[in-house]
């Protein structure tokens, strides 16, 4: 039972990083139908801005502010610089490219993510950067919390599942219920319609990218805090996301937070239960299998081409 | 279509003439290496390097690198001989054909006498037919893969040595640790799905399952950072996880979700976990094929000397292995040009003065320096060290 | 009746003649000056003038050099020429975005260690062993492009690679598969053997140095699948892949075979890729598994694009083109001179001869000595630093090399340097002149100092780079033709 308590919270903390980067595909597939392969590489850019901040402000071993000020700076940091790199790329790799064959804005999309892994490696090396938040105020985020069985739930996992959930449900209501949410749904609906409806698309399309890579970058610093980050992980974390964002019905909101739900428990418990050697193998298996047979995924609906 | 019909017709002369020339040079190509007069050991001569400077591993091959730079300033005028080091760049994420396109620039560089490396076992088994082929001898500072020099199937060829025990050694070394030292009756290893640490954790559970500790096995893909699920595996009774990881931060994140679940094992890491300031979770191991040299007193000129050149960079295990090569090479050199009287016929006569080089005292890595007698490729001193990470971080020899 | 075009000085057939008449499109798109002249050629070319061409230059160069290097660099390339042949048949020809495309290098490499290694003890003639695995490498070319029939564009991209991620982990984890050990896993396959003609194996190394034989062997093949690829085109299969590339419904509602034109495409894509992995496994005579990565397939498609999808010649322009400029990048003194040049003939191409071009050169010179001498000034350490061999005295005193360089000087001027040059775009035209010229010179010490000091990371930051920029600027590549999406 106690290993059980533990994988499912492991998958709880796994499953709401890939959730928040699930959202930013999801927000920018259905604006500009484009698989945004650079997202993964914006949350990699985010959990060094979160690093850095850290260092600014004193690093783990001697903070100037008080803990749970200093995770706040840490994850708006990161959102912040995230954000103003998402409009950036998409300004310059993907405005040019709007009406080129689809084909041009995804090999854009590649390039753009070879460009920051790489300048990233460049200017900071290959190696891993730990927060080391585990020294943080004498370990007291990790020896903190409450128990469940035998199973020490650390106040850091709780925190990070708290902030993501915080951040879907503000994404959800902002989508919902403002205005530029609605433009937003009304855009990824139908563009031309849209923009005869007096939509202004370049600046939904700029709001989307705002929104979507300032919740990678959020996840990025959540990401980092438990787990060492490196130059090289958006790769596979961007392909992590988008197996959540298909599973859970591209397009779909609640659809990319139950994917990214359902894909960190699925590898919790097949690492945890069956075998840790071929676990990728099985969750791009099923992803292909959902493609193949289920295109619009759990929560989405399925689309007709209109020709 | 006039003009263009020129275009063509050219192309077709041109072609044949290929063709014809292809012909009469295609066996010529090969001999000329061989026809270059000797190397005169009064001009400058070139020690080549193939250590990962960039990339994962870069850390390790500049650490290298700047020992070898420094043996390189200080040790050839005292030996009567000029030397420049040509560093090449193997990353560890490049493959092969990498490797062995660097491997071909050396060998077409007339005056190099030898290779320091390569550094990673990998690097090595993709070079060492080609500069063997072409004469050239490779001393590796940190190749410990055992099959490069022992067993039936050897990865390297007889002109490859190293001046570092062998991972059988550490394999046993460690395992032999941990049953006598550490009373240890459960432990679980780790693999990543990539030689070293396969070889590695292959042969320590070989050890202990010979010795009766219980043993469970998990792998994990190398591209995994999140070890949580993995953590969770552990069982509550184990008392030590074998993790040769190359990466000391992943040993350290490792170590960190030990302690976040509860679990008591402490973590035990190979050579490639060795990373003062990054690995510093306490109590948990590592091994290292060399001892820290600040312990030895007659390398505090050396020491001092680097650290000039070298402001604020720590001492540590990879890089004086990297002068100890050099100062190997330089030993071999010498003798090959004492007995060419100043020059160095061919390449290859370095590769038989290796042999029997044997260094009386000044050796780097603990005064005296031969190979072993049993495998004359191998350092005679093949002994591993386990050092204990310290609540301050700092590293403690054990043994 | 219209005037004939003043640009041309008509030395054809007069106004009024059909074919001055249908030629009338092509002038209009004809770009003015050298390059007109240059691609109206290259358009007129018999297309075996290419091949030829190409087979001559590398015929050629073992006679030339006898650097074993350089013998080296000119394999790799062949076998670049390959591998973007067979992705220009899957992406250019078939329009389908494959991203796992080393998937089927792989296979081809792993199938040859197979059949020819103490793996399992077979050790098949090579005569035998290429026919079966091309044939193997076609039909995992269609097993991979049979999802393709539902999924279009960005998903079938994800899906192939997602197969590339699959065949990794296969082939790496291949060693534990129900107990049986078929790849190798992650030690891969060693060993194996050489190729064999008529029974003599072929040796890899003289002495060391790269034989010549695998150098003419791969040329040969190459010229083997450029003629193969080139009479496909012209077939009506050709015919039909262009008319599925330029609009899949259209063809559809003409009555192509849709499905099975997009099988054959990946079959082929396939099938050569396999070739080379061959090749390729033959030379190293050992395969791993981490060696057929996605960095590998994004630099086949630099090729690919970079060249002209769909135009063979122009991807064996675009293989050579990026693999030797890749091999210059790794040794730092080359990369020096690469720079340099290929910096002054940017600039030079884009002004073309004019007194702009002039200005700005002796400008960014001046400014060179200026910001050198400034510093100097300052700080001579901050302009003693060591400096990769090439070009080294006519630089010394125009670039600033620091001795030492501070942590933060490195990511500064990096960033410093990419938002210039992004803001650069933004600028109206003279301002944009103006600012030119502390850009470029930032950028060479941004080079110096930076990008040079890990030639890995700056060889992808290059290719990411010209990606973005050819998809923007010229999506058509060198050779290839402008192409209108139809919506």
């Amino acid at each position: 039972m106690d290993t059980f308590t533990q994988l499912t919270l492991n998958g709880l903390t796994e499953g709401s990083t890939y959730a928040l980067i699930a959202l930013g595909y999801t927000l920018i597939y259905g604006v500009l139908k484009l698989l945004n392969f650079a997202h993964g590489d914006v949350f990699m850019v985010g959990s060094f801005i979160g690093f850095g901040v850290l260092k600014v402000l004193g690093g783990a071993g001697d903070p100037k502010l008080p803990v749970w000020l200093l995770l706040t700076l840490m994850v708006r940091g990161g959102m912040v610089g995230c954000a103003i790199l998402g409009v950036a790329i998409e300004r310059f790799a993907y405005r040019p490219l709007r009406d080129a064959p689809r084909i041009a804005p995804l090999i854009s999309a590649l390039g753009v993510s070879f460009f920051l892994a790489n300048s990233f490696q460049l200017m900071f090396g290959a190696q891993q950067y730990n927060y080391g938040i585990f020294f943080l105020d004498g370990g007291s985020l990790f020896s903190k919390g409450f128990e469940i069985g035998n199973v020490h739930i650390p106040l850091i996992a709780i925190i990070t599942i708290l902030s993501a959930f915080a951040l879907m449900i503000v994404l959800w209501l902002l989508v919902t219920r403002t205005r530029a949410g609605k433009a937003m749904r009304a855009t990824s609906f139908d563009r031309e319609a849209a923009a005869m409806m007096g939509i202004d698309i370049d600046r939904v399309i700029v709001f989307t990218f705002v929104v979507g890579s300032a919740l990678a970058g959020a996840g990025g610093v959540m990401f980092a805090l438990r787990v060492p980050t490196a130059a090289s992980i958006g790769f596979v974390i961007g392909l992590k996301g988008f197996t959540a964002a298909v599973i859970g019905g591209i397009g779909s909101i609640p659809g990319a937070m139950a994917g990214g739900l359902i894909l960190g428990f699925a590898e919790a418990y097949i690492a945890g239960y069956w075998t840790t050697r071929w676990s990728d193998l099985v969750i791009f298996s099923v992803l292909i299998l959902f493609m193949l047979f289920r295109p619009s995924g759990l929560l989405g609906q399925a689309g007709i081409k209109k020709v | 279509m006039r003009k263009t019909k020129s275009f063509p017709l050219l192309a077709a002369v041109v072609a044949a003439t290929a063709l014809a020339a292809t012909v009469s040079a295609a066996p010529a190509g090969a001999k000329s290496t061989k026809a270059a007069a000797g190397i005169s050991c009064s001009k400058t001569l070139d020690i080549g390097m193939l250590a990962p400077l960039t990339g994962a591993a870069g850390f390790l091959g500049q650490e290298q690198l700047s020992w070898a730079k420094y043996a390189v300033k200080t040790l050839p005028s005292t030996m009567g001989l000029k030397v420049k080091l040509v560093p090449g760049d193997l990353p560890v994420e490049k493959g092969q054909a990498d490797a062995q396109a660097v491997a071909q620039k050396f060998i077409s560089d007339k005056s190099m006498v030898a290779v320091v490396g390569g550094s990673t076992s990998g690097s090595v088994v993709s070079t060492s037919t080609a500069l063997t082929q072409a004469g050239l001898v490779q001393v590796s500072p940190s190749a410990t893969r055992t099959t490069l020099t022992k067993g039936d199937n050897q990865q390297a060829t007889n002109a490859f040595f190293r001046v570092v025990p062998a991972d059988d050694f550490q394999g046993s070394t460690d395992a032999a640790y941990m049953v006598n030292t550490l009373h240890v009756k459960n432990v679980v290893i780790f693999d990543f799905q990539e030689p070293y640490s396969l070889g590695l954790g292959g042969e320590v559970e070989k050890d202990l399952k010979a010795a009766g500790v219980t043993t469970s096995h998990q792998s994990v893909a190398n591209t995994v950072t999140d070890f949580s699920s993995f953590v969770t595996k552990v069982p509550s009774a184990a008392d030590i996880v074998f993790f040769p990881t190359q990466s000391p931060g992943t040993a350290e994140a490792f170590a960190e979700q030990l302690v976040q679940q509860g679990k008591q094992a402490k973590v035990f890491g190979g050579d490639g976990s060795n990373g003062l300031g990054e690995f510093k979770a306490p109590g948990s191991y590592i091994s290292s094929f060399a001892p820290s040299i600040t312990g030895f007193a007659a390398d505090k000129a050396i020491i001092a000397g680097w650290q000039k050149d070298n402001k604020g960079k720590p001492v540590g295990s990879f890089g004086p292995a990297a002068y100890g090569a050099v100062q190997v090479i330089l030993a071999a050199v010498k003798a090959a040009c004492t007995k060419g009287g100043g020059t160095i016929a061919k390449r290859s006569l370095v590769i038989g003065q290796m042999r029997k080089v044997h260094i009386d005292k000044g050796w780097i890595l603990g005064g005296k320096f031969s190979w072993s007698k049993t495998n004359t490729r191998d350092p005679s001193v093949q002994k591993f060290y386990i050092l204990q990470i310290q609540s301050n971080g700092s590293y403690k020899l054990m043994n | 009746m219209s005037e004939p075009d003043d640009l041309q000085a008509p030395s054809g057939p007069a106004i009024g003649q059909d074919e001055w008449v249908a030629r009338h499109g092509e002038r209009r798109s004809q770009r003015a000056g050298l390059i007109g002249e240059i691609e109206e050629r290259a358009r007129r070319a018999p297309w075996w003038a290419w091949l030829v061409l190409f087979v001559a230059a590398f015929a050629l160069l073992p006679v030339v050099s006898h650097d074993g290097y350089i013998r080296r660099v000119a394999f790799d390339t062949t076998l670049y020429m390959l591998l973007a042949l067979g992705l220009n048949v899957v992406v250019g020809w078939g329009g389908l975005l494959d991203l796992g495309y080393a998937a089927f290098y792989a296979i081809g490499a792993y199938a040859y260690a197979m059949l020819s290694s103490p793996q399992y003890g077979i050790h098949l003639p090579t005569l035998v062993s290429i026919p079966i695995i091309v044939v193997i490498g076609a039909v995992a070319g269609f097993l991979v492009g049979l999802p393709s029939r539902r999924l279009i564009g960005d998903y079938l991209a994800i899906v192939t690679l997602f197969f590339l991620q699959i065949t990794q982990t296969v082939l790496t984890n291949g060693d534990q598969i129900a107990g049986h050990d078929l790849t190798g896993g992650a030690n891969g396959i060693i060993n194996v053997d050489p190729l064999h003609l008529l029974g003599h194996p072929l040796v890899v190394q003289h002495g060391g140095v790269f034989a010549v034989t695998y150098l003419y062997i791969s040329i040969a093949t190459f010229a083997v699948v450029y003629l193969a690829l080139h009479f496909v085109n012209h077939s009506r299969t050709g015919r039909a892949w262009r008319s599925l590339r330029e609009d899949g419904l259209a063809a559809e509602a003409m009555g192509m075979p849709v499905n099975l034109l997009k099988l054959m495409a990946f079959s082929f894509g396939a099938a050569v890729a396999a070739l080379t992995g061959t090749l390729f496994a033959a030379l190293q005579t050992s395969v791993f598994p981490l060696q057929f990565s996605f960095p590998l397939v994004i630099t086949v498609y630099t090729m690919v694009i970079l060249g002209g999808q769909g135009n063979l010649a122009g991807v064996t322009i675009g293989a050579v083109v990026v693999w030797v400029m890749l091999e210059f990048l790794r040794d730092p003194g080359d990369a020096r001179i690469l720079f340099y040049v290929v910096g002054v003939l940017a600039i030079a191409f884009a002004f073309g001869r004019t007194r702009k071009l002039a200005v700005l050169l002796g400008s960014l010179v001046v400014f060179g000595f200026a910001a050198h001498a400034i510093a100097d000034a300052i700080n001579h350490d901050w302009v003693s630093g060591p400096a990769a061999n090439g070009f080294d005295h006519a630089l010394s005193h125009w670039v600033i090399i620091p001795t030492g360089l501070a942590n933060w000087v490195g990511p500064v001027s990096y960033i410093g340097l990419v938002c210039l040059v992004l803001a650069l775009t933004l600028l109206p035209a003279r301002v944009r002149y103006v600012a030119l010229v502390p850009t470029i010179y930032l950028g060479t010490f941004v080079w110096e100092n930076v990008l040079l000091a890990q030639p890995d990371a700056t060889r992808y930051i290059i290719l990411g780079v010209m990606l973005i920029g050819l998809m923007i600027l010229r999506p058509n590549g060198l050779l290839g033709e402008r192409r209108v999406e139809i919506v």
